[in-house]
């Protein structure tokens, strides 16, 4: 009698199946784990990706170096000079998200600017994007803005092949200060370059200890080998897996809020960069490593000590998991 | 945390409940001393009567005792007016009585009676009496005695009960003899009641006569109805004397009861009472006041905003569905879990189709958003600033209406009428947003975020676009309240949203 019902949810898993897995929703996690130790004043210091800098900074963490800010619509005339002297440079708005509004420009002389994925802008069109990401177009509820110059990153070969175009990145969850869960976001031609996985980017989940490959994931479902480019994602490891963390862990006392997410990546000469912080961090990342983040959080509420330093928390981490 | 967690889930719970017995009190108050509904009855009906006594003064004081109507559970009586200059007013109100008092007067009089009268069709019930005595044996010669006895054998072959049997026998056509030696052949109407009083009073049934009116549109000039009462089976019934008829007409007002007459003048001869019926038809929530000043209720009808000018009241009736319509926002969100554009479009969308109806609506919405997208690409090759951008993009919208709304005019073709309903910068920003996505993430991410939104928006119509509903909210204003702790208890909702029981059911399912 309720064939077609069951034939509808046949998709659907049951409450209880979730949570007796740990799998943590979005209501419990706005309610239960944001609102309780992300204080609202916190967020300022990472929605604003120059003041995440300067704080990155002052603590000791390595982020993409930055060549200037337009805070004015005036100032966009002064690109050219703004950006002398460096052959690449990227422009992003401050208060962005999701790498919306993210320009990589890889070579240009006074008239054509080449970016990352071939794409050929004119100066006006470079002066028209800027002048976007200034009215808000591109921010957290249309407010205005400003454009944020910096270095590019250098990527690291070793990713070469896990990623079709794009900039593959790491994400580590960071909960009352240690790191939970991390994953690699490797983007594919289906993401356009991107490295969002709601887009079809690719999203690995990584050993917590050994930054190592457990599971991989394209829209939700299982996979091994990446779309475009073949490899098997089983093998990926992240190199200075230490140095990830010891980023990720240190942007709890950067910014106070007990969980966040951090975006890393690894840079072919100065090595794991910070490239922003982000105060509601997806969910998505259960599902790329096939774990569920409400048993994760549970097991740091319960068993980690509290009160410890970075260092002390990161070998914690890498000697207790 | 879980500590705080449960107090905050508590105090909530301990207001939801709190605001649910103040809501349950408040609308059990309004039934009773408003005359509320949960059923969006927009009418009553209201009877003016006018009972019209004349006569000619005889140079005697006068004194005129007029019958006034009972007012019963099913007829109210919600004004009464008395036009006699020059008399005195006395109300008896035991015996439902007026009277009028004067010194002696010369010329032919003439008293104007007026009564409205509301149908309380609420609340019409069966009404309580008293016991009465038996009745005593009417005193009639022997002849007479025996054309009686005659007459009550003779009624025992006519059909219903043993008043209507009574009633029958005497309106027999042809009469029968033994009729016709009790009662004339052509009979008033006192006389036949009389005759039907003495039969069934003769068989130990108590009766009495009654007189009323039957509330008929724009009658004019006409005598009360004489009917019979008996008391049978601990209640008294009413007949109608001709055609035996058991029952309260429909709209019928009963005016006087027992021997007592309508009217009595002293003081003057050849009077007379007519009277005029005229219905009016009135919204039901305009009575609420005089119901509420019947019930003695008028100080807290005052605070209400059923005592604000219909004009406001509109207003109002508009607003207080929003809330409801916010609760299937909530759930929709945040217990099915289906992103749509900006929080409240959806739900403006909605209100708009409660206006234009829903497929003109959706029609309407569709064309205004097609035309608008294909706008809004060419703008995108201007280059333009932010703002700037935005802004034409709602003076194309208020273009795009005035075309509309001309073209639906000229061809009467209604959904061009309803393209103003649409909350012009609402629909600037669906625009401009889907725009955006289209352009970053592809049509398919834009057609999907508009295609959820109306989904919604239809969700929230189905829901708004009851009329039962949309009284029920307004004139029961206290759900309101209701509402806003349920929506509160919905922010601490934890449990899953229906699309993450499948968004993470890979987790769940090995395979």
């Amino acid at each position: 009698m309720f064939h077609w019902f069951g034939k509808l949810f046949a998709n659907y898993a049951s409450p209880k199946e979730l949570r007796e897995a740990g799998i943590l929703g979005m209501n419990r996690r706005n309610f239960n784990v944001i609102s309780k130790y992300n204080k609202r004043r916190l967020y300022p210091l990472v929605d604003d990706k120059v003041q995440t800098k300067i704080l990155a900074n002052k603590i000791g963490i390595n982020t993409p170096g930055l060549i200037g800010v337009i805070e004015y619509q005036h100032e966009v005339k002064n690109i050219l000079e703004i950006v002398k002297g460096y052959k690449e440079f990227v422009v992003k708005p401050a208060h962005g998200s999701g790498g919306k509004g993210v320009l990589v420009i890889k070579d240009y002389d006074n008239d054509i600017f080449t970016t990352t994925s071939n794409k050929k802008l004119t100066y006006n069109e470079l002066y028209q994007h800027i002048s976007n990401v200034l009215s808000g177009l591109y921010s957290l509820g249309g407010k205005y803005d400003v454009a944020v110059i910096e270095e590019l990153v250098h990527f690291s070969n070793i990713f070469q092949d896990y990623s079709y175009q794009g900039i593959p990145d790491v994400r580590v969850i960071v909960y009352r200060g240690y790191p939970a869960l991390a994953m690699m976001r490797l983007a594919t031609a289906e993401s356009d370059g991107r490295a969002n996985l709601h887009q079809g980017a690719v999203g690995v989940g990584l050993d917590i200890r050994t930054g190592k490959a457990v599971n991989a994931v394209m829209h939700n479902l299982p996979i091994t080998h990446h779309p475009d480019t073949g490899v098997d994602l089983m093998k990926l490891e992240v190199p200075f897996w230490r140095e990830h963390l010891e980023i990720a862990t240190k942007a709890y006392e950067m910014t106070g809020l007990g969980y966040l997410g951090a975006d890393i990546v690894l840079d072919k000469y100065r090595g794991p960069m910070m490239l922003e912080l982000n105060a509601r961090p997806g969910l998505a990342i259960q599902i790329a490593n096939h774990v569920g983040l409400a048993k994760v959080l549970k097991k740091i509420d319960k068993y980690y000590p509290k009160k410890l330093g970075p260092q002390e928390r990161l070998d914690f981490v890498l000697k207790n998991n | 945390m879980l500590k705080k967690f449960a107090s905050v889930r508590k105090i909530l719970t301990l207001g939801l409940v709190l605001s649910i017995i103040f809501a349950a009190y408040s609308i059990y108050y309004k039934i009773t001393y408003w005359g509320f509904s949960f059923w969006p009855k927009q009418t009553t009906k209201i009877w003016t009567i006018e009972a019209h006594v004349s006569f000619t003064p005889n140079g005697d004081p006068i004194k005129v005792s007029l019958a006034s109507p009972y007012a019963s559970d099913d007829f109210k009586i919600l004004d009464e007016d008395i036009v006699a200059p020059n008399y005195k007013v006395k109300k008896d109100d035991k015996n439902k009585r007026i009277i009028l008092t004067s010194d002696s007067i010369e010329e032919e009089q003439n008293i104007y009676y007026r009564i409205l009268l509301f149908d309380n069709e609420d609340a019409k019930g069966k009404i309580a009496a008293p016991v009465p005595p038996a009745p005593k044996k009417p005193i009639m010669d022997e002849q007479m005695a025996a054309t009686a006895a005659k007459l009550l054998k003779l009624a025992d072959t006519m059909q219903g009960d043993e008043v209507q049997k009574v009633i029958r026998l005497l309106n027999q056509t042809p009469p029968d003899s033994t009729v016709v030696a009790f009662l004339p052949m052509k009979k008033t109407q006192k006389e036949l009641s009389l005759a039907i009083s003495r039969l069934l009073s003769l068989k130990g049934i108590p009766n009495r006569t009654a007189r009323g009116i039957k509330l008929e549109e724009d009658k004019t000039s006409f005598s009360a109805d004489l009917m019979m009462e008996a008391y049978i089976d601990g209640v008294w019934k009413l007949y109608d004397i001709k055609t035996a008829k058991k029952g309260k007409p429909e709209n019928f007002v009963l005016f006087q009861r027992g021997g007592n007459s309508l009217i009595d003048v002293e003081g003057g001869n050849d009077s007379s009472i007519k009277f005029s019926v005229m219905k009016s038809i009135t919204s039901s929530l305009n009575l609420a006041g005089k119901r509420a000043k019947l019930a003695n209720q008028e100080d807290n009808f005052n605070l209400s905003v059923f005592s604000l000018p219909l004009y406001e009241q509109n207003t109002i009736k508009w607003l207080t569905i929003f809330p409801l319509a916010i609760l299937v926002i909530v759930l929709i969100r945040n217990v099915i879990g289906i992103t749509t554009m900006g929080t409240f479009t959806p739900m403006l969308i909605a209100l708009a189709l409660v206006k234009t109806g829903l497929i003109p609506g959706l029609i309407c919405f569709s064309i205004i958003l097609s035309i608008g997208l294909g706008l809004r690409a060419l703008l995108s090759k201007l280059n333009l600033l932010l703002v700037p951008r935005i802004s034409a993009v709602v003076i194309f919208v208020i273009l795009m209406m005035q075309v509309m709304t001309v073209l639906g005019y000229r061809f009467s073709v209604d959904i061009g009428l309803s393209a103003v309903f649409f909350p012009i910068i609402i629909m600037a920003w669906i625009i401009e947003r889907a725009s955006i996505t289209w352009e970053e993430e592809g049509p398919a991410n834009a057609w999907r975020e508009v295609i959820y939104s109306v989904i919604a928006a239809v969700l929230v119509y189905a829901i708004v676009n009851n009329e039962v509903t949309r009284h029920i909210m307004f004139v029961f204003n206290e759900l309101n309240l209701v509402i806003l702790f349920i929506v509160m208890l919905f922010g601490t909702y934890t449990g899953y949203r229906l699309t993450e029981l499948k968004r993470f059911a890979p987790l769940v399912r090995d395979n």
